[in-house]
């Protein structure tokens, strides 16, 4: 019915419960994503709430290039989270590697081959700005008509 | 003999208290716990193997994303331990400009330890003042380097950009302003009764302790033990009248203490470096040689290490970082938690001791 | 009762009381000396590949080919945003926050060299090398398949049984010859120095 999936829309775009993860990174894009919670640009003023549990998220955030110890927990970690869900990567770790992507190192970059990506912010780090509007620009994209797309 | 406990309760890797990975293992009799044990892994990229066989100018930008909190101090051991192997002087001006920019990294990273410990403690509010202050010294590192975090200011022979007079007015205005803010969040931190109870007396760590467990940093000058600031044998802090900050308790309290008092002394630092700059050029050239040397700094959590060999050519045949957390999360494991009387302090304690696991295991 | 004339000070404070009702978040825009992305500006690019060269992330600069012009492109998944390239260009074709105006300023500069090197005991004569390399290729174009030649001014050659450098000044770091290099013999040393002309203009 059209007027439950709007209904559904609204409210996924405006409330989302995100979960971060970090699966190996060197921490500059973990405290960007912390700096997105300061009170200076304030994400929690969106409907974005930043907790850690996996069991109620709706977004996943993955930040990091894969590490040997999180090949398997990272795809157990994305099945417990419940539908709807989407995944978004930050940083250019999970995207490409960054400078970890060399012969030698031990991830194995990038995170798309182990779960599903939804939408990137590339940056080493990516500056708390670019997170925001990366995130507010896909919010309301990410979870519309997810019933229809499912079936 | 077989060993009786009541439940073995992991902290795991995915935690609200803590942003990397890190699973400690306590085990529990009733309430209180008996022992921990610390698991480490989750997090080892192999950095060292991807440096050999590569230049200075590639091997900067992985030494300084093995920590992206503390990433400017790595990038100064770094280039300052290259520079000793090749001999290259450095001139006063970029020297007291590296001293500006690893105050202002060292400033941004006590306060993350802070707020990192406010939020542990479940004290939000004064998590999000500590949180928000920094992003005024941020602002101010990136007018001078360009970018927040993971700058890449420092090369072999001086520094990359200038300081420009009107930036460092601008600097200094934010610090007076940064430091009237702190005044108040200090006093809020020590006169409040709830922090009290869960930080005074909480994962005491004596002084004999604190040496025998090889502690350095903050966590080791809470305890008491002199000495141990490697910026008091650095030259340009020298020229600067620099003192370690020490405390005598041990426990959380002071550990969180020592931090708030660095911050005040890195912004009066910074104020003195930037009345006597010295006019001067910025960059003094100089090509990396072959040779060997083991130079160690003060991260903002201790003492930080590098053994580095090159050869003709400036690339790094083989390189050993040795970084400080290593030391005081065993610390912490062994001796500050040992015997506590809840979970709620295992966590507690393990964050005050500014445990950085990406700088543990690279 | 102490308690509660504190928390009605701290919350009667000017300061506190303005932020409450008027203070808004900070707008999403980017400062502009933050070193953003490279962008291109309207300088000619030669072609010389010296912000490849410099660059410490894998892929994260190319300089292709379009239309008859040279154009170095970034890709934004793979670049860390240093500014090297920036600094390093000759011809200032690429921009990023206030990196150009600042190198301009102090007038600073990368000097970079390369230096080759064969592993005698590893190197087993196949030629690769010499005819991997572009500007082998750009000097003698009769340059055989085996990587000899009667040129003397290309870089490198394989004679009497052995690879012989020549002309090392005109590498340009590329490393093509170190990529094709079967037993990894071959290795090339990319020197890079951060040098200032002038005496300073700081005060």
């Amino acid at each position: 019915m059209s007027i439950l999936q709007s209904i559904k829309n609204a409210v996924r775009s405006r409330s989302i419960h995100v979960s971060y993860i970090d699966v190996g990174s060197c921490n500059g894009c973990d405290i960007e994503v912390l700096a997105c919670l300061a009170p200076r640009y304030d994400i929690e003023q969106y409907g974005i709430y930043v907790h850690n549990n996996p069991r109620e998220a709706d977004i996943l955030l993955v930040i990091g290039s894969v590490t040997p110890q999180w090949v398997d927990k990272l795809r157990s970690i994305w099945d417990k989270i419940p539908e709807p869900k989407a995944a978004v990567a930050i940083g250019n770790c999970p995207i490409s590697g960054c400078v970890y992507a060399r012969k030698g190192s031990l991830t194995t970059p990038p995170v798309k081959n182990y779960i599903p990506i939804a939408a990137e912010v590339p940056g080493c780090p990516p500056r708390p700005t670019e997170i925001l509007s990366a995130i507010l620009s896909v919010a309301p994209l990410i979870f519309k008509d997810y019933e229809e797309k499912q079936s | 003999m077989k060993k009786t406990v009541d439940v073995s309760i992991p902290l795991g890797p995915m935690h609200p208290c803590w942003k990397e990975p890190v699973r400690l293992k306590c085990e529990t009799a009733g309430e209180r716990v008996l022992h921990t044990e610390v698991e480490l892994g989750y997090m080892k990229k192999g950095i060292e193997r991807i440096m050999r066989g590569r230049p200075w100018q590639e091997v900067m930008f992985l030494a300084e994303r093995v920590c992206g909190i503390c990433s400017v101090v790595h990038n100064m051991v770094f280039i300052e331990a290259m520079e000793g192997i090749s001999d290259i002087a450095v001139p006063p001006r970029a020297a007291y400009l590296r001293v500006v920019a690893n105050e202002l990294d060292r400033i941004a990273s006590h306060l993350i330890a802070n707020f990192s410990y406010c939020y542990t403690i479940e004290h939000e509010t004064l998590a999000m003042y500590l949180l928000n202050t920094r992003e005024t010294v941020l602002d101010n590192l990136e007018r001078l380097t360009g970018s927040r975090i993971n700058t890449a200011y420092m090369i072999p022979g001086g520094v990359r950009f200038d300081l420009l007079p009107e930036d460092a007015a601008v600097m200094l205005a934010d610090l007076a302003k940064v430091e009237d803010e702190l005044k108040r969040y200090v006093r809020i931190f020590e006169t409040g009764p709830l922090i009290g109870l869960r930080s005074r007396g909480i994962g005491c760590m004596s002084r004999v302790d604190a040496i025998r467990a090889h502690t350095v940093g903050p966590t080791a000058r809470a305890s008491g033990v002199e000495d141990c600031d490697l910026r008091l044998r650095h030259p340009t802090y020298r020229a600067l009248d620099f003192e370690q900050v020490t405390r005598t308790e041990g426990d959380n309290f002071a550990r969180v203490m020592v931090r708030f008092q660095e911050v005040f002394q890195s912004i009066d630092l910074i104020r003195r470096c930037v009345d006597t700059l010295p006019a001067g050029r910025i960059r003094g050239g100089g090509l990396c040689r072959a040779g060997e040397i083991s130079y160690s700094g003060e991260a903002p959590r201790g003492e930080l290490t590098y053994t580095i060999k090159t050869d003709d050519f400036g690339r790094v045949v083989d390189i050993a970082i040795r970084t400080p957390s290593i030391m005081n999360i065993e610390a912490c494991a062994h001796y500050m938690v040992a015997d506590a009387a809840s979970i709620a302090d295992v966590t507690s304690t393990f964050i005050s001791s500014d445990p950085c696991i990406a700088c543990n295991e690279r | 009762m102490r308690s509660i004339i504190y928390y009605v000070r701290e919350f009667l404070r000017p300061e506190w009381l303005k932020k409450f009702f008027f203070v808004k978040t900070a707008p999403l825009v980017t400062p502009p000396y933050f070193k953003g992305y490279p962008t291109r500006t309207e300088k000619e690019c030669t072609g010389c590949f010296t912000c490849m060269m410099i660059c410490p992330a894998p892929e994260a600069i190319a300089v292709l080919r379009r239309k008859e012009r040279w154009e170095p492109e970034v890709y934004p998944g793979h670049c860390i945003r240093c500014g090297l390239c920036v600094e390093a260009c000759p011809e200032g074709v690429l921009s990023s926050g206030r990196v150009m105006e600042v190198a301009g300023r102090d007038a600073t500069a990368f000097w970079h060299s390369y230096h080759l090197e064969v592993d005698e005991s590893l190197c087993m004569r196949c030629g690769n090398c010499c005819v991997a390399c572009p500007i082998n290729r750009q000097i003698d174009p009769r340059l055989a398949g085996t990587g000899t030649s009667t040129s003397d001014d290309v870089i490198m050659r394989v004679k009497g049984g052995r690879v012989q450098i020549l002309h090392e000044e005109k590498c340009t770091g590329c490393k093509t010859c170190e990529t094709q290099c079967p037993s990894g013999a071959m290795r090339v040393a990319r020197m890079v120095e951060g040098v200032q002309f002038l005496d300073g203009v700081g005060s």
